[in-house]
């Protein structure tokens, strides 16, 4: 009987869950000018408008190149803060660790408002490289955080038995270090990805005419316009947040990389 | 070291590691002489504004114009932070933000000399804008209902207000999580009822009695839905919007101006103080009547040029501005939080 209601629970929990994706994802696919459901009949029309509007593709463009550079960048600076975190103790890196981590704690909203100021006050104003950078403040706790864990769970006997072998610093981490976080790196950079390429409320105070991503022109284009191409644009993005997580399944293993995050 | 501040080097470093890294798309912008940028919201709202003023306006002038999509309250940001030398030329602006704007010292005056189409725009949309920018286009806020379920529809809000009442139909009316709820239900139907900006109790008085037979929208495309999928059969939404999702297929939907007059929502047009002065002659294309008529025809909505001539299929449709009613935004940003508390207590959805 428990096992029972067990199972029912666990199906409507997960039918709660997925109903209003798959209702959009429906849509997507509708004949009808409209966003409507049920749907009075079946085509890839609204696929086709977003080849056919210049902006959604250029913003999309924008989108993964600024998701890209910031899960890069993240990286680069993420990892070694990681490493340094992880074994360091100074009583100071705790209050290092929580500055690194802010950015989670705080509305992105103000972080997006806040980094428009301060960019433009330091003159790079509205352009893409204050974009990426942004992006890179909102991206890198994920990668800290991810890569901080697994890289605590490792015993410091197999850098120091690398050490003791007459390897050195840099030979230890590209050698034994970098295999051994390498789910950590891959966990973080795909939240990293995820959180860049969905980011409205960052991306929205940098927008202009070159550096307009995906989430700022969907918002701007339902402003006015209600037909299901936002729904199409939705699917897309599911589909390629499907196909990332595939990707880091075949390569790392999800079960790896969840027990990082 | 001479000439090397912390602030020089972060301008340095942060734009030399831009251009290293991506090209810099967003850098090149500025080296061009005669470009004005401009702004406009997505879909045929900004293909429209390409057609009909960035075309004319690039002939005319020979000079090239960027538009930039995006929303007001992102614009207004843009330009706040940075003032003295704006992003952008020319704002589209909600009524409200566009007296925040120039109550802030913003946006430069209008006047005819800068702007000669302006003296074809009534004077009432220039004041509304405490001169320092105009209104564009404007919709309706009304009566929005299903004609093959509401056969006789209302004509007036207090009418509206009786019949939902008595469960005659169910109304779909905003939530207070869209932006423009305040002007176009509260303030709309507190005046239609006998209120003010100053005095919304009759509002809230026709929310409680009409409480058992109301859906609330957060989005246009809920309204559609709620009265595509018979939860509701009328409600409160725009004329414009009303015959775009007719002429997309919904034959069925129609719109009422209530005799109390619909409230009248409309888009504002500014330029920031140092904008480029180009900005002035792009202006004047998007106040010229034939341009405006042109707008109109695609967008659905009424244009504010007095010279423009609808189309036989439009005119119709279009209310005069003189018989809506026009909501005081000044007050109704003073008053709009009190509202929102209230709101939230009594009606909470």
């Amino acid at each position: 009987m428990a096992w029972l209601a067990l199972t029912v629970f666990v199906i409507a929990f997960f039918g709660f869950i997925l109903a209003p994706i798959l209702v959009v994802v429906v849509i997507s696919f509708t004949s009808a000018g409209y966003a409507a459901f049920p749907v009075p009949g079946w085509s890839l029309r609204w696929f086709w408008r977003i080849w056919d509007y210049a902006p959604f593709l250029d913003a999309m463009r924008t989108s993964v190149l600024v998701a890209v550079l910031a899960t890069v960048l993240s990286c680069l600076l993420a990892v070694p803060a990681a490493l340094w975190l992880a074994r360091t103790r100074k009583g100071w890196a705790n209050a290092v660790s929580t500055f690194l981590l802010s950015p989670l704690s705080m509305p992105m909203i103000v972080i997006g408002f806040s980094s428009l100021f301060f960019m433009t006050a330091v003159g790079i104003g509205i352009s893409f490289p204050a974009l990426v950078i942004t992006h890179t403040v909102v991206c890198l706790p994920y990668v800290l955080r991810t890569v901080t864990a697994v890289y605590r769970s490792l015993p410091p006997a197999f850098e120091e038995a690398a050490a003791i072998l007459g390897a050195g610093p840099l030979r230890t981490f590209r050698e034994v270090t970098l295999p051994l976080i390498r789910p950590g790196i891959a966990a973080g950079a795909l939240f990293s990805f995820l959180t860049s390429f969905d980011n409205l409320p960052v991306s929205f105070f940098f927008g202009s005419a070159q550096t307009n991503t995906l989430p700022v022109v969907m918002l701007s284009y339902i402003e006015n316009q209600f037909d299901p191409s936002i729904a199409a644009l939705s699917t897309l993005q599911l589909g390629l947040a499907l196909i990332c997580l595939l990707v880091a399944d075949r390569v790392y293993g999800i079960r790896k990389m969840t027990v990082a995050a | 070291m001479k000439g090397l501040n912390r602030r020089r080097f972060l301008q340095t470093g942060a734009a030399g590691a831009g251009l290293a890294l991506t090209g810099a798309p967003g850098l090149l912008r500025a080296a061009e002489p005669k470009v004005l940028n401009v702004t406009a919201y997505g879909g045929v709202w900004e293909t429209s504004i390409r057609d009909c003023f960035v075309a004319p306006f690039e002939a005319r002038t020979g000079a090239k114009a960027t538009v930039s999509l995006g929303a007001p309250a992102q614009w207004l940001a843009q330009v706040e932070a940075s003032p003295e030398k704006p992003p952008l030329d020319v704002l589209i602006m909600s009524p409200d933000l566009a007296i925040t704007a120039a109550q802030a010292g913003l946006m430069q005056d209008l006047t005819v000399d800068k702007v000669p189409n302006l003296a074809h725009i009534p004077q009432e949309f220039t004041d509304a804008c405490l001169g320092k920018g105009t209104y564009l286009d404007y919709g309706v806020a009304g009566i929005t209902y299903n004609k093959n379920t509401v056969p006789n529809p209302p004509k007036s809000l207090a009418e509206f207000v009786e019949r939902v009442s008595a469960g005659e139909f169910v109304a779909s009316v905003p939530s207070i999580s869209y932006a423009i709820t305040p002007i176009m239900l509260i303030w709309m139907l507190a005046k239609a009822l006998g209120g003010s900006a100053e005095d919304v109790e009759p509002f809230f008085a026709a929310m409680k009695k009409m409480k058992n037979n109301l859906v609330f929208w957060a989005g246009p495309n809920d309204f559609f839905n709620h009265l595509a999928s018979g939860e509701a059969d009328i409600g409160i939404y725009f004329d414009g919007r009303t015959w775009n999702h007719h002429d997309e297929g919904a034959d069925w939907i129609d719109f009422i101006n209530p005799t109390e007059g619909g409230a009248l929502t409309a888009v504002a047009v500014q330029i920031p103080k140092n904008a480029n002065p180009l900005a002035f002659d792009y202006m004047n294309e998007m106040l010229d009547a034939e341009n405006q008529a042109r707008f109109a025809e695609i967008m659905n909505y009424a244009v504010t040029n007095t010279e423009v001539v609808y189309s036989d299929k439009l005119k119709p449709r279009i209310t005069p501005w003189q018989q809506t009613a026009f909501p005081p935004y000044e007050a109704i940003g003073k008053a709009r939080n009190g509202w929102v508390d209230r709101w939230n207590r009594e009606i909470g959805r």
